[in-house]
């Protein structure tokens, strides 16, 4: 089994640097997940290493072989599209087998392997149809079978599920994070949908602009993001983000958000911008509006959202839009009458105003 | 009662979208007047016809003008002669402009690219009287390039245009070099419409170039090729007239005499119109025929088909 690493790698189309000298290594077995913005350069990192991308700088390296200049074929890679490009003109059986004929496997291995494969993904009894006549989720899954029959020492997947449904995704994200399971293949996984980062990644990559913004396990990233990129990207709904000015003391410094003032954890970055404009994130999750502890914030609630055993509460704090995430349990019928929430200062971000960055976070 | 359910539909569907309608009237007009309304003449076909007497005033006669059709060696050739010209245009002149658009596909070079192709769209505008000239200097035995080339290898010239063994060669060679170029845009387009990621996804699989057109760009652009050879079937018995009249001479009318050459002889020529008429009116039958054959054939074969 190989790990896959990116060192120094860059993508520039004339003058424009799509990827700007991206290091990444991914370990054997590893499920990483790229995700970001459109136009990060996350795809077209993917489309580099599985070599449709020419590369313009830096190496890619599959198990300990540098492929910069190995054709795509012989890289050992396979990958599933987002539009699925299964052969309209071929049923599912000699879709799976495409790859496996093109390289001129013999006849009774390839049909021993599309059957065993069909197995795995539950395609056995369509595998005379052609795509035509099939579901979204089953077309899906026979790209997967078309990726899984080779072998390959890396899977790469690029946004598979963006065609699909809503409640198909969901099932389709179990059905991958078993099949890596089942195969233990390394896989690089792109999409630009947080929630399958989060739920199909052993660790996340961020990216924005062609820049790797940090790497993580799902918690890691969503308990300590490196800056308000990754703050506002990871999480639904994302980190709540306030301008406010640091005061109090270098021992319990508070933010100033408008008149309120909310307690900060204490930290020497913090203390050294005494009386400075921040940044204050706080997660939907943290903020607690039923049993307030000290300094409770007043918020103006402009709108109730229900999503059942949850609900997103609408606010305004200090005229910037403030999102509270509480259990509706119980609560219910109270909820339209939140006007102030508290917090735990452990769980408050705060960032540099100009760069970005956390503040007051080891290794941030 | 589902009639009367269907007119109102109809009913709804004009007075809601009559402005489509409208656009849609020019057409109808220009097949009522041009194509329906001449239908009207065809009767001649079984009658004996007079330019005094009128159409309706000319006396039936039955089938009397396809017996004579059917016992005159003259259109029995000429019947061949157009099954065969057009046979060779099908084996030869129906793959060319394919293999021409799959050849421009693998063009990298995008100025040689689009030079290639203005060069071979641009015959398609010259007018056949033009073409038939440049076919007849080409090929003509004193100052032509083809019997000059011969000369080089000590061949004596030939004259092909009086030759009929020559003429169907030069008849579909021409017919190929005048349209194949720009036949083959409808064919750039259907391999422009094929999907990308299907190239890519061969591409990781271990294609090459030559298994990629195979196995993904002619089974993409089948549909496209099967509806073009339905059309062209449809149009089996209509050989590419103005040129034949303008390459074929009492010479070689043993092979390149066709249907509608005999029949514009017959008609314009001797005045015969009701005899003329009913050549025409079996001609269409033949590729009404034919065109019906083909669109049932592909339905089934390939769940592609004009109607």
């Amino acid at each position: 089994m190989s790990g896959v690493k990116l060192s120094q790698l860059v993508k520039r189309y004339g003058d424009l640097e799509v990827v700007k000298a991206i290091d990444l290594e991914v370990q054997p077995h590893e499920f990483v997940v790229l995700v970001g913005p459109s136009g990060c350069g996350k795809s077209t990192t993917l489309r580099m290493i599985a070599g449709l991308e020419e590369i313009s700088g830096g190496e890619v390296t599959i198990g300990d072989r540098v492929v910069n200049r190995v054709a795509p074929k012989d890289r050992d890679v396979a990958m599933v599209f987002q539009n699925y490009a299964l052969y309209p003109h071929l049923n599912v059986a000699d879709n799976i087998a495409f790859g496996l004929r093109i390289r001129k496997t013999p006849k009774d291995q390839v049909q021993k392997m599309v059957a065993e494969v069909a197995e795995i993904l539950g395609l056995t009894p369509y595998l005379d149809r052609r795509p035509a006549d099939l579901s979204g989720g089953q077309r899906q899954r026979v790209a997967m079978g078309r990726a899984i029959v080779r072998h390959p020492l890396v899977f790469l997947f690029d946004e598979p599920l963006s065609n699909l449904d809503a409640k198909l995704r969901s099932q389709m994200r179990a059905e991958i994070k078993r099949l890596h399971k089942r195969l233990d293949v390394t896989s690089i996984y792109v999409t630009h949908d947080q929630v399958e980062a989060m739920t199909l990644a052993d660790r996340i990559v961020v990216m924005n602009d062609g820049a790797i913004e940090q790497v993580g396990t799902p918690m890691e990233l969503f308990l300590n993001p490196v800056n308000t990129f990754v703050a506002g990207f990871i999480g639904s709904p994302p980190m709540n983000q306030i301008r406010a000015e640091i005061s109090g003391s270098s021992n319990a410094p508070v933010a100033k958000i408008g008149d309120q003032l909310l307690p900060l954890p204490a930290s020497a970055d913090v203390a050294d911008r005494m009386g400075a404009d921040v940044t204050v994130g706080i997660r939907p999750e943290h903020a607690e509006v039923h049993s307030l502890g000290t300094s409770p914030l007043n918020v103006e609630l402009e709108l109730v959202e229900t999503l059942g055993s949850e609900a997103l509460l609408h606010t305004k704090l200090a005229d910037t839009p403030f999102i509270i995430k509480t259990e509706t349990e119980e609560h219910f019928s109270t909820l339209d009458q939140v006007s102030a929430f508290s917090v735990n200062p452990h769980q408050i971000k705060v960032f540099d105003i100009d760069t970005g960055r956390v503040l007051g976070q080891a290794g941030a | 009662m589902q009639s009367e359910s269907r007119l109102s539909k109809i009913g709804y569907h004009l007075r809601r979208e009559w402005q489509i309608y409208v656009m849609l009237l020019p057409t109808i007009i220009w097949f009522i007047v041009f194509l329906y309304k001449p239908m009207y003449g065809l009767q001649i076909a079984f009658k004996d016809y007079s330019i005094f007497r009128g159409v309706d005033g000319s006396p039936w006669i039955g089938f009397e003008h396809f017996e004579f059709l059917f016992s005159n060696d003259q259109f029995i050739r000429a019947f061949w002669n157009t099954i065969i010209i057009s046979g060779l245009n099908l084996l030869f002149g129906f793959p060319a402009p394919i293999i021409l658009a799959l050849l421009f596909n693998e063009i990298l070079h995008a100025t040689y690219k689009k030079t290639a192709q203005t060069i071979v769209y641009l015959p398609h505008f010259i007018s056949s009287v033009i073409i038939a000239g440049i076919v007849i200097t080409a090929f003509s035995p004193s100052v032509g390039i083809v019997n000059t080339v011969l000369g080089w290898f000590g061949i004596d010239s030939i004259y092909f245009l009086t030759k009929p063994e020559w003429f169907r060669p030069i008849f579909v060679g021409t017919g190929i070099w005048q349209e194949a170029g720009f036949g083959s845009i409808v064919f750039l387009a259907a391999i422009a419409g094929v999907n990308p990621s299907l190239y890519e996804s061969a591409v990781v699989d271990g294609a090459n170039r030559w298994q990629m057109m195979w196995k993904i760009t002619i089974p993409s652009i089948l549909p496209t090729i099967l509806i073009m050879l339905i059309i062209r079937i449809g149009n089996v018995m209509e050989v590419s007239f103005e040129l034949i009249i303008l390459l074929y001479q009492p010479a070689t009318y043993s092979t390149a005499d066709v249907v509608n050459t005999f029949v514009y002889r017959q008609g314009i020529q001797s005045g015969q119109y009701d005899f003329a008429a009913a050549a025409g009116l079996f001609n269409a039958v033949v590729a009404f025929v034919l065109v019906m054959i083909a669109n049932t054939l592909s339905k089934r074969y390939s769940r592609t088909s004009l109607w």
